[in-house]
């Protein structure tokens, strides 16, 4: 007779912490897209104000210097693998891809080492986006970050 | 229409260096916590990248005539 009572605080106790962790991981989740979608958000919301100041700093000089250098902005309709890849490296920086491509009409300019290095600079920024909103999502996890 | 007015000239040289700085800087304040640690950790890192560049650099050097 002792021994299911003694079990059901342990169920109990079992039962409440997968719920806290799923929400956990949800809020994780959209702090993690929030970081890919605005640079320096999924750090701001957690209140890492110089971790999110530093990512959209960052994301953003590489995004200007690079559409300013005159940089490949690659689009959805690559022709081969390179050009995907490069797709979604540059659709890394989130909502800073759409402001460069509202804001580029000249186009890219890669017949000059310039353009190319700015192709380079857009595709860092992208990489470099998505990881801050990696490790976002890992301190929102509880990680140590 | 902006970032088309915005032309920035700059040399392989200028470029590495602003690239190396830029991502060093953002390195270290992901990477440590505190600010000491912070700037140690971007010197290296922005050292580091400008070692490799040179030395990559050299290196392809003999294969570029």
């Amino acid at each position: 007779m002792q021994e299911p009572i003694a079990e059901q605080p342990q169920l109990e106790s079992l039962a409440v912490p997968p719920r806290k962790d799923e929400r956990r991981e949800l809020l994780a989740l959209l702090i993690g897209v929030a970081g890919w979608a605005v640079p320096g958000l999924g750090h701001a919301l957690q209140k890492m104000w110089g971790r999110g100041l530093a990512v959209f700093l960052a994301v953003g000089a590489l995004v200007t210097l690079g559409a300013g250098m005159r940089g490949n902005l690659f689009t959805s309709r690559g022709d081969d693998a390179f050009a995907t890849l490069g797709y979604f490296a540059d659709l890394g920086s989130g909502c800073f891809y759409a402001v460069a491509r509202a804001f580029e009409t000249a186009g890219p300019d890669v017949s000059h080492s310039t353009g190319d290095y700015g192709t380079r600079f857009l595709a860092t920024a992208g990489v470099l986006n998505l990881l801050a909103a990696l490790h976002a999502y890992e301190a929102a996890r509880g990680r140590k970050a | 229409m902006l970032l088309s007015l915005i032309s920035v000239p700059l040399t392989h040289l200028q470029s590495m260096l602003l690239f190396a700085l830029i991502i060093s800087l953002a390195f270290g304040t992901l990477g440590r916590r505190r600010p000491a640690d912070r700037l140690t950790y971007a010197a290296w890192s922005f050292f580091l990248f400008i070692l490799v560049g040179v030395t990559i650099g050299w290196l392809m050097y003999p294969f570029s005539r």
